[in-house]
């Protein structure tokens, strides 16, 4: 059993001022396997992470870590690597403007003669390249790469380092489904050549099909820890364990009252902000009616997101021609302002990039979208903003102690919470909900779907746009289907399945 | 709620009552008057606000002022503005705050201290402006400066001396490079200058190859040597491509020495070039032939002057009489003006006889 | 709770808050009583204190306004020149054009708008970044004023020497101080007190109410300073009082205190600061926001270079070299973030309080120019420092390190812990 284990955290305790972010965990790896890392947002999977990898140095925290049977104590990330545990974060840390070869030996470059020896590092590049198996120039800029691609040359990066102990902290949440695909395959890969996982996901499904042992993090604390036959995982026991409570379901009940036609759009047609004559929108017309939740399922870069943005006063795009009706009148809205004005709401996909000031607090985010409201003459009525503010904490469950602290203390799922407050409070009739879930807690998930399934009740018209067809299928009432700037299917979701969405997000061919 | 009234009643006499004690107690304000005639102690603070300390002059000016100062029992409080006027004013202001009986000014801008000036000489502080005019306030006593229209005559001379000397005959083609536009000097020394030069401009025995002979034209921002190269190089390169330069008009020293620098990457002959300040490196220059001449306005001299005058003024005697006034806009100031030397090869050791430092230079 | 943690509660709940304010406000006094003793007690009096006012009223009026600018994410590299510029042509207009003082400076301050339209335009029509814009506008400037005065310095009109450095008027009867000061006094103290009171009773509710005793105790300690203040500027010489530059800084702080805070366009400067692409997305017009930061930046600076003509008595050609990195060190001493979305006009002015408090110690003491540029920078390095390692995420904060060495882990509500590694 030791000789097996690569890695045992032995009693870690690791406190921030005022906050014990992790509590006498405990967990061991075996050597070759794949280790699964599941827990709530704020759990503490990333800090025990940090810790692991030097971030935290040895010293700031408590307890023992036995890597390859020995004690370590890591002071940086540059001593942990060097022991071959390399750590590739959410966001991954590649320099756009570099080619691959350049950021696959960043801080790591082969030297001779006192100067970097490009011609080994392409070489080498490309093998490694090829391990991940992706088979492209490495002299490319990262610029020029999906994120799917990006991942990979991340673990080519890991690779070079020769990495004995790969963390990844929720690998695929930024990539579709056919990347995620690809990228567990490489993982298999591998493991084969040896090479020890952590993954840190939040996407049972992947879990279920790759770990080999699951460690269950809760408040700091470990709540479980087994190993796994891969593909016969029980994904109820894992959310039993992460949320502490038992649900039997991921979508909560929900019976529509659907009303008339609010939102109606015709024949919208949407160019490229960048490249002259590529539409990103080709000439489609939907409606959502009032009380009822529309999904919109696409790839990314299907053209789902562009769609929702140029509806919101033209935020994204050049607009070239067609109609937007809300509740049977006409709306012009040319700027972002008069597309709020007109009822629409637009919830943005990246909550960090686009949907939130993070320097900002909870209180003036969620008044940021109706700031007249709690106009009194020219001056903002800060009174009237709390009142607000605590009206929607307490409608959103949103965990904070003060609404007058910053939206960056929050977890994701509070601050998702925050940026839905911020879209409520100027009582639109329309929400467009990009991503609503993307990077949130299994909990908090449910609670948002509660949250959108009130609005519908309330009457108003709520498009949901998620890459998870699961998703859209547990929440929404009527899915439409996009693929390269087309609508390519409409059916009620009680009529669809995941197969048959799968085809209509990735053929251009219209339903007859 | 009824309690909480009450606190805010409370709270509020509070707030009403702080201020009035305070004033309560208070009483005596001085009126911040004084009179200037019947002396002060001898060992009385002595304020110097000098512009700045990047020429030799006003780095030798710093620590004489403070080491005769010293000696001659006063209390010295010598301080540099950095070459900016904000600094200067509040420097100033500091001064009358530490009690000084006397305030020796070097200015920055001599027009924009009126403020402070008027209001050291309202608490009866001797107020002298040391090489530049004070100009705009009734805040002055006396000016001790070199005379500066005369300097630049000089200037004009010892270059029309040098060009005879070593260009030969006319005519000559010659450049003007004038001073910093911010010093009330540097017209000066501009006008003294050109009514030497300019009848041999008229009887063209001077060319100003570019025809650049107004002031503006001339002037130097800031006094910066590496503007004045800058210009000179591209008044080379524009109308020197196929002729050669004789001599230039220089101000200073530093723009002196930035001018033969520009002739000498241009491939032009060494020009005959004044100069101003007996600067080290000048007086190396001259030795070595380079500089053709400077003007030493030796500043033990202007200093020494100086402290003559608080010297008079702390017994509570009369001010010597001037060499002469001028009007500063507000008031007629009495001017103690000293003339300046013309420093060349020739009489350079005899002019620095008694300056050991300076005399180490020649060897 | 741990004693430490009730007494650093207790203070939180006093100062409302904002400890980092305060500890720049303790830094100030701190600097103040140390100086007071080098000087032998020629630091803190009434014209000691008046000069510093004066004398820097410039630096606050600019930072004002930088302090907006930076907040954007932006900068106005030419807030100096615009000040000179302004002076140079209000002098000019009315010494040589004899148009009367108040034409010459209405004139001046209309210079100042259009000045503002332009950089406002360059940076929010045209996308050209503020740096570069702005350093164009250093150069265009700066040489306009040498080239219209001809580097020739210029009297300012006399009537404006009261807005630089003038007094307000003596009345009333005898009460040991300069009455318009005791007046002033007493109106910031009245307003003060309604403030914090008015807050109060409107953050109380029917089912919760705060605490009134921190509120009683920060206006005990307010009305203290403001007393003293009053007290400290208003017994002076007969003819002094607190100085009319200072009044005039400090109904700018107030305008735009509520500005930056209260109204709509303070709110878009922070939200375009902070994320500019979510401000887009929320219905905020950036590019409007842009060009109102950068046309009142330049209006203000007109404003400052009015001041420090009738503080000079006259209009020079290098006036206003290098303000603008005056203002700029005290924006950033005052807390605010390079890369936008943080700072604020009272903080500014605290820290640009700092360096003048600093600059005018030094000098009382004798310390010679090129020392005291060192030790300013220094202290910027130093402020900046502090702020930044206090930023930090993870670190605990100099008060906390302070307190912590007793105090146990403290018992947090469940939920904070999540602030740590939100996914």
């Amino acid at each position: 059993m030791e000789q097996d284990s690569i890695l045992q955290m032995q009693h870690i305790t690791k406190t921030f001022p005022g906050v014990r972010a992790l509590d006498d965990v405990t967990m061991t790896v075996k050597r070759g396997d794949i280790h699964a890392i599941c827990g709530e947002n704020g759990a503490g999977k990333s800090t025990l992470m940090k810790v692991l990898s030097g971030v935290h140095p040895f010293g700031s925290y408590e307890g023992r870590i036995l890597y390859q049977g020995e004690e370590v104590t890591f002071a940086n990330i540059r001593a942990s690597e060097e022991a071959g545990i390399v750590i590739i974060h959410q966001e991954l840390a590649l320099i756009p403007e570099l080619s691959i070869t350049e950021n696959i030996f960043l801080g790591n470059e082969p030297m001779k003669g006192g100067l970097i020896d490009w011609h080994t590092a392409r070489k080498r590049a490309i093998e490694l390249l090829a391990r991940v198996g992706i088979d492209i120039d490495p002299s490319i800029q990262i610029k020029n790469l999906g994120v799917g691609q990006q991942q990979l040359v991340e673990i080519s990066k890991a690779l070079s380092k020769d990495v004995k102990l790969l963390i990844l902290d929720e690998p695929t949440s930024a990539l579709n489904e056919s990347d995620s695909e690809n990228l567990l395959e490489i993982l298999r890969g591998l493991q084969a050549r040896g090479i020890t996982c952590i993954m840190i996901s939040h996407k049972l499904a992947e879990i279920a099909k790759i770990a080999d042992a699951i460690t269950v993090i809760r408040d700091g604390k470990t709540v479980e820890s087994y190993p796994v036959v891969a593909g016969q995982v029980d994904e109820d026991r894992i959310i039993r364990a992460m949320v502490g409570r038992s649900l039997d379901q991921r979508y909560p009940e929900h019976t529509s009252n659907i009303g008339e036609v609010v939102l109606e759009v015709h024949d919208w047609r949407v160019e490229h902000p960048a490249i002259p004559g590529r539409l990103v929108c080709k000439d489609e017309s939907f409606y959502v009616r009032a009380g009822e939740i529309v999904g919109f399922a696409g790839l990314m870069g299907a053209g789902r997101t562009e769609l929702a943005r140029s509806l919101f006063g033209h935020s994204y795009g050049i607009f070239q021609s067609g109609r937007l009706s809300i509740g049977g009148k006409d709306v012009k809205a040319q700027n972002v302002e008069a597309a709020i004005q007109a009822g629409l709401s637009y919830l943005p996909e990246d909550r960090k990039v686009l949907g939130l000031n993070l320097l900002d607090t909870v209180k003036r985010t969620i008044v940021s979208a109706n700031e007249k409201a709690i106009l009194r003459g020219p001056l903002l009525d800060s009174a009237k903003e709390v009142q607000v503010a605590e009206q929607y904490r307490k409608l959103l469950n949103i965990k904070t102690p003060d609404v007058g602290v910053g939206v960056n203390t929050l977890s994701g799922g509070n601050q998702q919470k925050v940026v839905l407050a911020k879209w409520m409070y100027p009582d639109p009739q329309v929400l467009l909900l990009d991503e609503p879930t993307r990077g949130i807690d299994v909990g908090a998930k449910y609670e948002i779907y509660k949250l959108i399934q009130q609005l519908a009740d309330e009457g108003k018209a709520v498009v949901v746009i998620s890459s998870e067809l699961p998703e859209l299928l547990g929440i929404t009432d009527r899915i439409y289907t996009i693929c390269e700037g087309r609508i390519t299917g409409e059916m009620a979701t009680k009529d669809a399945d995941q197969e048959t969405l799968m085809r209509l997000m990735t053929t251009t061919e219209a339903m007859a | 709620m009824k309690n909480n009234k009450r606190i805010i009643a409370v709270a509020a006499a509070f707030a009403l009552a702080v201020p009035l004690a305070l004033t309560g107690c208070s009483g005596d304000r001085g009126s911040g008057g004084g009179d200037t005639g019947s002396g002060f102690p001898a060992d009385a603070t002595v304020g110097v606000a000098l512009p700045w300390l990047g020429t030799q002059n006003w780095a030798e000016a710093n620590d004489m002022f403070a080491e005769q100062l010293a000696e001659a029992g006063f209390k010295p409080l010598v301080q540099q503005a950095d070459n900016k006027v904000p600094q200067q004013q509040s420097q100033i202001e500091a001064m009358i705050e530490q009690g000084a009986s006397v305030i020796v000014v070097g200015p920055v801008d001599g027009s924009q201290l009126g403020t402070q000036l008027e209001k050291a000489k309202e608490k009866g502080i001797l107020i002298i402006g040391y090489d530049r005019l004070l100009e705009n306030t009734t805040g002055v006593d006396a000016v001790v400066q070199y005379g500066s229209i005369r300097t630049g005559e000089l200037q004009g001379q010892s270059l029309l001396e040098g060009l005879k000397e070593l260009k030969g005959d006319g005519p000559y083609n010659i450049e003007l490079f004038a001073g910093g536009p911010a010093d009330p000097n540097a017209p000066n020394f501009f006008t003294g200058a050109m009514s030497v030069l300019q009848p041999k401009i008229d009887d063209g025995t001077l060319v100003v190859v570019s025809g650049q002979t107004t002031f503006e034209q001339a002037a130097t921002l800031d006094w910066d040597n590496s503007k004045a190269q800058a210009r000179m190089d591209t008044l080379l390169s524009g109308f020197y491509s196929d002729k050669q330069i004789d001599g230039v008009l220089s101000p200073n020293d530093g723009i002196a020495r930035a001018i033969l620098t520009a002739c000498a990457q241009a491939g032009q002959d060494q020009p005959v070039v004044d100069g101003l300040d007996a600067e080290n490196e000048s007086i190396v220059s001259i030795w070595e032939g380079h500089q053709y001449s400077t003007t030493a306005k030796p500043t033990d001299k202007l200093v020494a002057k100086t402290i003559e005058l608080i010297q008079a003024a702390q017994k509570g005697e009369a001010l010597p009489e001037p060499t002469s006034s001028t009007n500063n806009g507000k008031i007629d100031v009495p001017l103690y003006e000293l003339d300046p030397v013309i420093v060349t090869k020739a009489n350079i050791k005899e002019v620095f006889a008694d300056d050991p430092s300076r005399l180490e230079l020649l060897k | 709770m741990s004693k430490e943690n009730g007494i650093k509660g207790g203070l939180k709940q006093v100062l409302g808050g904002d400890l980092r304010q305060f500890v720049m406000v303790g830094a100030v006094i701190v600097a103040l009583i140390i100086f007071q003793i080098l000087n032998n007690g020629r630091m803190i009096t009434s014209s000691n204190f008046q000069n510093i006012i004066s004398g820097n009223a410039y630096v606050f009026t600019l930072s004002i306004g930088m302090v907006m600018v930076i907040i954007l994410g932006q900068i106005d590299l030419s807030v100096g020149s615009v000040a000179g510029f302004v002076g140079m042509t209000v002098a000019i207009t009315a010494s040589e054009y004899g148009w009367p003082w108040w034409v010459a400076t209405l004139g001046g301050l209309g210079i100042g708008a259009l000045i503002g339209a332009w950089q406002g335009f360059w940076l929010s029509k045209m996308g050209i970044p503020g740096f570069i814009s702005t350093l164009a506008g250093m150069m265009i400037f700066r040489g306009g004023v040498i080239w219209m005065s001809h580097s020739i310095s210029r009297p300012a009109p006399e009537e404006l020497s009261w807005f630089g450095a003038g007094s307000l008027p003596e009345w009333g009867p005898n009460t040991g101080l300069n009455n318009s000061t005791l007046l002033l006094g007493v109106i910031a103290i009245a307003a003060v007190v309604f403030m914090q009171l008015r807050k109060w009773k409107r953050l109380a509710t029917a089912e919760s109410k705060p605490p009134l005793w921190p509120v009683i105790v920060r206006l005990v300690v307010i009305v203290g300073v403001i007393g003293y203040l009053t007290y400290l500027f208003g017994s002076g010489n007969i003819g002094t009082s607190f100085p009319v530059p200072g009044l005039i800084v400090g109904f700018l702080v107030v305008i735009y205190h509520i500005i930056t805070q209260h109204t709509r366009f303070g709110r878009h400067i922070y939200a375009v600061g902070g994320n500019k692409a979510a401000a887009a997305l929320t219905g905020v017009n950036v590019s409007r926001t842009y060009f109102l930061a950068m046309f009142n930046m330049s209006i203000l600076a007109a404003v400052a270079g009015i001041m420090f003509i009738g503080r000079s008595t006259a209009a020079g050609p290098s006036d206003g070299n290098s303000w603008e990195l005056d203002a700029i060190a005290a924006v950033f001493i005052g807390g605010a973030a390079v890369s936008g979305g943080i700072g604020t006009v009272v903080a500014t002015i605290v820290g640009g309080l700092f360096m003048a408090v600093l600059n005018n110690g030094l000098m009382l003491y004798g310390v010679s120019a090129d020392q005291t540029q060192v030790i300013k920078g220094l202290v910027l390095l130093a402020a900046v420092a502090v702020d930044v390692l206090n930023k930090q995420q993870g670190r605990p904060s100099i008060f906390s390190r302070l307190s912590r060495k007793k105090a146990a882990p403290a018992e947090i509500p469940q939920e904070q812990i999540a602030t740590e590694s939100a996914a």
